[in-house]
């Protein structure tokens, strides 16, 4: 049976896609976004993250930790499984809301990702996921009534700096799911300090049949303190000022 | 020339200034506002004392004690407002109640040294136990820590039409007339007939007042305010009301005098019962929406009493009207502590459910708040009330709803810790030899259904006596059978469900939970160390952080939400067991009111982790971080799963910051929240949409913003005026809830 290694189920979720949502956070990402917010996601194994100041001292860390200090992150589900836990909200989705499928990099679990939404769909529940279409895949592309997909930088050369991959591939698969009428939502996320050549973005975006909204999201810099938890090197970067939001914002559209 | 929008800005920022005089005079109060003004320079009242232990009761020391406090009362009069009257102190400070003594009072009260003496936080003198004595039911009392509603008062609603119908001057000639048909009621009546005299009396001593400041006064606008005033006034002393103006002003008098009385805060059905003056008045052209929207706003500043507003009639039709869409005007124009709540059905007009949230979020000042009609409603009707009573039972009072003018429900007034009873029930396991969680609950009911017993006869004490003692002398003037018959409402409501609420439920399924996973299902504690452990307050940090782990209440089909609804099943059932004399029948509900921290204070460390000493449980809410994520979902889900199913309510207070704005669809969001809670059998919603910065502000420095209001439970209160400790409690819910 094939199973999905999850990093977390956040429910009531509203930055997700539309009304009230539960996110499921799937562990394994091919990128490598300096200023990832979900650094815990990347990797595809469990992890342990440590928050020192939430240590008792007890000294049993290996017979499991109740004061939250080690955090496994990480659980091998089924898709009932987390079905279950989709299931609890379902009353909520109403008036657009539903199950958005995020990380990480869904895509990267495409059998699991699949057979979760197969289940969401066969319950009538609006479907999305959040990815950066690095890696696609038709069947998961067709069971899904929302795309939000990033395209982070325009030049390739830039964009292979910041995320150690190309995105041609991106670009590529942001036009095979606009064959498929998938509606899209673009997204940028802002970091200061990078050229992200967002005019071009926004061109490409507006080129979408289906793209319905180009999205630009400021950064923020939560992933920081993961990335410590993690034994990680944290990456700082500016949070971008509202000002350079506004002046931004020209090139954000809603169809 | 100043317009109702800066008579407005006016009157806010007086009440702005009211509120840090207030804090001042009286020290931190964890309490309604009330919508008091701060007492005036010299105001002094010598109470007559009836009872050698301090206090005073019956018709006639409640009478006397009544006409004293209001007459000392200065009239209040501000000329940017188009009502007068406003209430500052009240007859329970007198009667050595210790929660609601304010510290002005505190110096004047040296004088009377047995007030307060002998009183606790259980016991008060506002009960006559020389007369009517419970000592066998004290220590059972204390054992349970049941607050008893034994010298409660207020707690039940007026039928504001009588008042309307008849005025001042025909409840006088309704109190004569019944006078003769009942001779052997003297007391009754004098009482009646003197609580109605000193109330004109204190509408002339404003009459008198403002005919002295229309000379002085040279603002053109404002002078004729106060002439119209003085007219309103003269009108409602005696006659019905016969305006709008007037309908407001009558209300204003009257709610003075019976929150001087007893506190009563229950209001009526806003836009219905305001409606036929509104109509009127619209159509006879004297009367326009801003006048109005002005006298409504006027009216909610004067008190924040309890209105509903919205719902359905009998037949089901939606009553939303053109005056349900200006009272939320209004309120907005004034944006203060204020109860308004919302009833919700499924043919309630839409668009007016969105225009109320939107309120809570342009304001984020905790108003107003919704209920359910449908789980309210049909669960009334199960204690055998036809459709049409169970309709007029409407939200009139902190976590309570009431047949107005029928019903003595004692609500919110009965509650019983079963945080307190749990640890009697682990007391007795201690003893023997097999445990398990199964004992436990066994016992837990054992001690339940005697604390109910308990409870049920301080409760029938109560409704025997109260009215030897505090018998409802202002509130009896708009009651069914009491000026018929000359008896007190206590002694002939048409309908006695008397509300008894739980208190400390999250904390008593988490420690359920936490026994089941931690001991018994994964043997990672013996009961023996538990035990140790409860006794030490966790000395051992690795064991407690392993119970605060367990799987808890409102995360969703855990072991503890479990729990939870099994304890919800043992308490309806213990409740609607216990068998009650004369018709009187028990309601449960879940409901803690503020006294959580005080709750707490006697509860020895629970196996869920909870310290000893520290505050219990809000309500039917779970423990503060409850989930991670704080899904307001999953509370929800949770606390619509622990409705009692009776009429009352398991209210679900959210506290947090959307952090989605209007324009983002946060309106939509929340109509959604409340419609799902509602369609899952949820009774009550009191939401408090914060800024989280400003809270954490305000909560450093209080002063800052003394216009931040929070709906505590399910009154509303300035964070200014709140207690460091009851601070703390609301931004600890804020928090869990982000």
């Amino acid at each position: 049976m094939v199973k999905g290694m999850v990093a977390d189920i956040q429910r009531a979720s509203i930055h997700d896609g539309p009304g009230l949502r539960t996110t499921v956070f799937l562990k394994g990402c091919p990128l490598r976004c300096l200023w990832c917010h979900n650094p815990e996601c990347i990797s595809f194994n469990r992890e342990t993250l440590y928050y020192p100041d939430k240590c008792i001292h007890c000294g049993r860390c290996e017979e499991g930790c109740f004061a939250g200090a080690r955090v496994v992150c990480g659980a091998e589900m089924t898709p009932e499984e987390v079905m279950q836990q989709l299931l609890l909200d379902r009353d909520y989705y109403q008036n657009g809301g539903g199950v958005t499928l995020s990380g990480g990099e869904p895509m990267a679990q495409p059998e699991f990702a699949f057979a979760l939404l197969d289940l969401l769909k066969n319950e009538n529940i609006h479907t999305a996921a959040e990815t950066s279409l690095y890696l696609y895949s038709d069947e998961v592309m067709k069971k899904l009534d929302l795309l939000m997909a990033d395209l982070k930088i325009w030049d390739d050369e830039t964009h292979k700096a910041y995320t150690g991959v190309s995105n041609k591939t991106i670009k590529e698969n942001f036009i095979r799911a606009d064959e498929l009428g998938v509606p899209i939502i673009v997204r940028t996320p802002v970091v200061p300090g990078i050229e992200q050549g967002i005019p071009d973005i926004s061109e490409f975006a507006k080129g979408l049949k289906h793209s319905v909204k180009y999205e630009l999201l400021p950064y923020h810099p939560l992933g920081v303190t993961k990335q410590i938890a993690l034994g990680e090197k944290p990456m700082r970067f500016d949070i971008p000022s509202r000002e350079k939001m506004k002046e931004l914002s020209k090139y954000a559209y809603i169809r | 020339m100043l317009t109702y929008a800066d008579r407005l800005a006016e009157m806010r920022r007086t009440k702005i200034r009211h509120t840090l005089e207030k804090k001042k005079q009286n020290g931190y109060t964890d309490l309604d506002d009330f919508g008091t003004v701060p007492i005036s320079e010299g105001y002094c009242v010598e109470p007559w004392y009836n009872s050698e232990n301090g206090s005073f009761y019956g018709y006639e020391g409640m009478c006397e004690n009544f006409c004293r406090v209001i007459s000392a009362h200065e009239p209040y009069i501000d000329p940017m407002e188009m009502l007068c009257g406003r209430w500052r102190d009240m007859l329970v400070n007198y009667r050595g109640d210790l929660h609601y003594m304010p510290d002005w009072l505190k110096e004047n009260a040296k004088k009377w040294d047995f007030l307060g003496k002998g009183a606790t936080n259980l016991w008060s003198k506002r009960w006559d136990e020389s007369r009517f004595p419970y000592d066998d039911l004290k220590p059972w009392q204390e054992k349970y820590n049941i607050t008893t509603g034994i010298d409660g008062d207020a707690h039940f609603a007026c039928d504001y039409r009588i008042g309307f119908e008849l005025g001042f001057g025909g409840l006088l000639k309704k109190i004569r007339h019944y006078r003769t048909v009942n001779p052997d009621k003297t007391d009754f009546y004098d009482a009646e007939e003197r609580v109605v005299l000193a109330i004109q009396d204190f509408i002339q001593r404003h009459i008198d007042r403002i005919s002295e400041m229309i000379p002085a006064e040279t603002r053109p606008e404002i002078k004729e305010n106060l002439e119209t005033m003085m007219e309103t006034c003269r009108a409602v002393k005696n006659d019905p009301p016969a305006t709008f103006r007037q309908v407001c002003q009558w209300t204003a008098f009257f709610n003075c005098a019976s929150r001087i009385y007893t506190r009563d805060g229950a209001g009526f059905q806003m836009d219905e019962l305001l409606w036929p003056y509104y109509r009127k008045d619209v159509e006879d052209g004297v009367l326009d929406d801003e006048t109005a929207k002005f006298l409504i706003a006027d009216l909610l500043l004067i008190d924040p009493h309890y209105y509903q507003v919205s719902g359905v009639d009998e037949n089901d039709r939606d009553r939303t009207n053109h005056l349900s869409y200006l009272i939320l005007e209004a309120a907005d124009s004034i944006n203060i502590a204020c109860n308004l709540t919302v009833r919700v059905h499924e043919n309630c007009d839409k668009e007016f459910l969105k225009k109320a949230v939107y309120y809570l979020f342009k304001n984020k000042n905790a108003w107003p708040r919704f209920c359910n009609d449908k789980a309210l409603c049909e669960g009334y009707m199960r204690n055998g009330a036809d459709k049409k009573t169970a309709r007029e039972r409407i939200a009139l009072g902190c976590n309570w709803m009431c047949v107005p003018g029928k019903e003595f429900p004692m609500n919110d007034l009965v509650k019983i810790n079963i945080a307190k009873v749990m640890e009697q029930a682990l007391l007795d396991m201690k003893q023997e030899k097999k445990r398990s969680t199964a004992r436990l609950f066994q016992l837990y009911n054992q001690h339940l259904k005697k604390a109910v017993e308990v409870t049920a006869a301080g409760i029938n004490l109560h409704l025997d006596h109260a009215w030897e003692v505090t018998p409802e002398l202002v509130m009896n003037l708009m009651m069914h059978n009491t000026i018929e018959r000359g008896e007190d409402i206590s002694q002939c409501a048409e309908l006695f469900t008397v509300g008894v609420d739980g208190a400390g439920l999250a904390v008593v399924a988490d420690s359920f939970g936490a026994l089941e996973t931690r001991i018994e299902r994964e043997k990672l504690l013996s009961w023996d160390k538990m035990y140790e452990q409860l006794e030490e307050d966790f000395s051992d940090k690795r064991i407690r952080a392993m119970m605060q782990s367990a799987p808890r209440y409102c995360q969703g089909g855990t072991v503890s939400d479990e729990w939870a609804k099994r304890l919800t099943e043992s308490f309806v059932s213990a409740i609607r067991g216990q068998e009650m004399p004369n018709g009187r029948k028990l309601l449960p509900g879940w409901f803690s009111w503020s006294r959580t921290i005080e709750y707490g204070s006697v509860v020895g460390a629970t196996p869920n982790g909870r310290k000893a000493g520290t505050p219990i449980s809000h309500g039917a809410n779970p423990n503060p971080g409850f989930r991670r994520d704080g899904a307001v979902t999953a509370q929800s889900n949770g606390i619509a799963s622990v409705q009692c199913g009776f009429g009352n309510t398991a209210p679900l207070q959210l506290e947090f910051d959307p952090k989605i704005t209007m324009e983002e669809g946060g309106v939509d969001l929340v109509v959604n929240l409340i419609k799902t809670h509602f369609k899952q059998g949820g009774t009550l919603i009191n939401i408090n949409i914060l800024d989280g910065e400003k809270l954490m502000e305000a909560h450093k420095d209080p002063e800052l913003y003394p216009d931040l209001v929070v709906r505590v439970t399910g009154f509303t209160a300035y964070f200014a005026s709140l207690s460091p400790e009851f601070r703390q409690l609301v931004v600890d819910r804020f928090l869990s809830g982000m």
